[in-house]
């Protein structure tokens, strides 16, 4: 049953016709895409937030400035491919400034660290607009058109999107587990003092990995760009839900981050069909609260931390 | 202890008189702007009893600010109810402490503390104001609510009636001033004292026999319960109420406010109020979109150059002038 194609502009793809096999098909595609932009948005705040206990309200900064990194490329001329290169560089070297210039200083201070970074979010916000003035961004995406699934057409770009946010977990993962930098992060980590006691130049990693987080963001910025409505204040609604990720997950995995993903990404694309996005933001909020007090060191980590 | 409580006396008994002489100066639009600026002082001071007591910052305190002023906009709007403006102050003040009870039992029962707490506050004011802007059929949406009347109220055969400058004012420094003295006889108590014990080290204060997701709980549903009362009485003043009100914007304006007055005084918070919305004023009149970016910056400067506020520079100079120099 081949219904129409949906847009990829809209919020969600949508089925013309009810068919049971293509409303699921769809639903669970929709889920995964916002579930992967989730993930790739939390794996920073995972490294900040949860492991080196900054609260860092700026993330979101790193998505917008990743999504008007593909704007400008574009709006130069440059293919989408290139600008997608080019957002987690854009978000690395924002992330590192930010590093260098502020949060190493407030490692200690931690209600000051949100205080500061909310200054650079607004700063970094007006900045954008002063420079690229008011109103939505228009960003197109690479590939036009559906992809016949069997069950269900779907948009070709939201499938590429999907696939690059899996390679790029993935390759986290074995960056993490099996290279040299991954074990100083791990070791680092666990316990900051003995990393130093063996070597470890632990200011180097930290400001290693927290640039590093801010080059994901980057990225996921520049892939939602063509789905987004690209504006500087765009940030806030990723940062709200990728903390949600963060702190329902739990801390201090990637089984976390993938089940706090799942969490708020599914509940939210499934509410979305049902009622307005503003309820079903209100109620997935209401429903990590509820379930950061039954689970309070997150839904994947059994352990107390 | 007792000096510096008597300290805080003097300065309060000084804004208290210099608040009583002010309108032999000022005129009808001074007065307004002064009374506007200081319901904002109330709502700092609301914030400032719970992150200066507590040491939890909550990012999200314009939601009960917005709360409370759209409980007030909704019952002072519909004719049917009697007594309009007593029964939208206590539905305002009300409604905010539901909502902030609601909360903080699943966030303080739960261990949730730190900057856990100020994201979920943070994302909560992120949904009221989209609520307020999405539920358009009762909250008018975008552009709000208009046409809200002046509070006016028969209370013991005294007739209260708002709709001027000057009674509008005196009624609200009168509430301004009670509520700041109630909160910091509450706070200088042994309340505060608890809450700094808890501060300090909460297994401690447990296994003192002190119940401390209780007391927490508590004052954060006092702190929402003034912020909506703030709420209630600005919607009246204003005559509109508008999403802006429960933003992300004003939460984040509140804090700079307690930040640059000085955190846990409560008094400081209330000049803070004051003196950043006359800056604001000036600054917009020239150019609106510049004045978040220097909000930006405020933040930034108070964190690495004033961590202890305006207050602090007089204490720094007055160290600086006994000889006593210590680095930082």
């Amino acid at each position: 049953m081949p219904p129409k194609a949906c847009s990829p502009a809209c919020a969600n793809a949508s089925p013309a016709r009810p068919d049971a096999m293509d409303f699921l098909v769809t639903t669970l595609l929709n889920a995964l895409t916002l579930i992967s932009i989730l993930m790739l948005v939390g794996l920073g705040l995972a490294i900040s937030f949860g492991l080196m206990n900054v609260t860092n309200l700026a993330h979101g900064e790193f998505v917008t400035v990743g999504a008007f990194a593909v704007y400008f490329v574009q709006s130069m001329g440059g293919s989408f491919w290139l600008g997608l290169a080019a957002a987690p560089i854009a978000g690395a070297v924002v992330g590192c400034i930010l590093e260098f210039a502020i949060i190493r200083h407030l490692y200690s201070r931690p209600v000051s660290t949100v205080l500061a970074t909310w200054g650079v979010s607004l700063i970094l916000q007006q900045g954008l607009e002063l420079t690229f003035g008011l109103g939505a961004k228009p960003v197109t995406p690479p590939i036009e058109g559906t992809l016949d699934l069997l069950f269900t057409v779907y948009p070709a770009y939201r499938l590429i999107l999907i696939g690059i946010a899996m390679l790029t977990l993935l390759g986290v993962i074995l960056l993490i587990s099996r290279t040299s930098f991954g074990l100083d992060i791990r070791t680092v980590i666990q316990n900051r003092e003995m990393a130093e006691g063996v070597g470890i130049n632990t200011r180097r990693t930290y400001a290693i990995a927290f640039t590093f987080g801010a080059a994901i963001a980057g990225l996921a910025g520049g892939l939602v760009a063509p789905l987004a409505i690209v504006l500087p204040q765009m940030g806030v609604n990723y940062l709200a839900n990728a903390f949600f990720v963060v702190i329902v997950g739990g801390v201090g995995s990637i089984g976390g981050l993938v089940a706090g993903s799942v969490f708020v990404g599914g509940l939210t694309s499934i509410l979305n069909y049902q009622i307005s996005p503003s309820l079903a933001q209100a109620i997935v909020l209401l429903a990590a609260i509820v379930a950061v007090r039954l689970r309070p060191n997150g839904l994947f980590n059994g352990a107390s931390r | 202890m007792i000096a510096r409580d008597r300290n805080w006396l003097l300065i309060f008994a000084v804004c208290v008189a210099l608040a009583i002489v002010y309108p032999l100066f000022a005129d009808g639009y001074q007065l307004t702007v002064i009374r506007d600026a200081l319901i904002f002082g109330l709502f700092a001071a609301s914030l400032d009893f719970f992150w200066g007591r507590t040491g939890i910052l909550c990012f999200g305190h314009a939601a009960f600010f917005g709360i409370g002023g759209y409980i007030m906009a909704l019952v002072t709007l519909n004719d049917a109810i009697p007594f309009a403006s007593l029964l939208g102050i206590m539905g305002a003040v009300a409604g905010a402490a539901f909502v902030a009870a609601i909360i903080g039992y699943f966030l303080f029962f739960g261990g949730i503390r730190g900057s856990y707490f100020t994201i979920v506050t943070l994302a909560m004011g992120v949904i009221c104001q989209q609520a307020a802007v999405s539920w358009s059929s009762v909250t008018g949406g975008d552009s709000g609510l208009i046409g809200i009347p002046p509070i006016e109220f028969d209370l013991g055969g005294l007739h209260v009636d708002l709709s001027q400058d000057l009674p509008s004012y005196i009624f609200v420094s009168a509430i301004v001033a009670v509520a700041v003295l109630a909160l910091w006889s509450i706070s200088r108590g042994r309340w505060g004292t608890v809450l700094t014990a808890i501060q300090d080290n909460e297994v401690r204060a447990a296994a003192l026999g002190h119940n401390a997701p209780l007391r927490l709980l508590v004052t954060f549903v006092l702190s929402a319960a003034i912020a909506g009362l703030a709420g209630a009485l600005y919607v009246c003043m204003a005559g509109l109420v508008a999403p802006d009100l429960s933003g992300l914007l004003l939460s984040t304006e509140v804090i700079v406010w307690v930040a640059v007055g000085g955190r846990g005084t409560l008094l400081g918070p209330v000049l803070g109020a004051i003196f950043i919305q006359r800056a604001q004023q000036t600054i917009s009149s020239f150019n609106p979109s510049l004045w978040p970016l220097l909000l930006g910056c405020v933040f930034v400067i108070i964190v690495f150059v004033l961590p202890d506020g305006i207050l602090s520079i007089y204490a720094r100079l007055k160290s600086l002038f006994k000889g006593r120099r210590r680095a930082q």
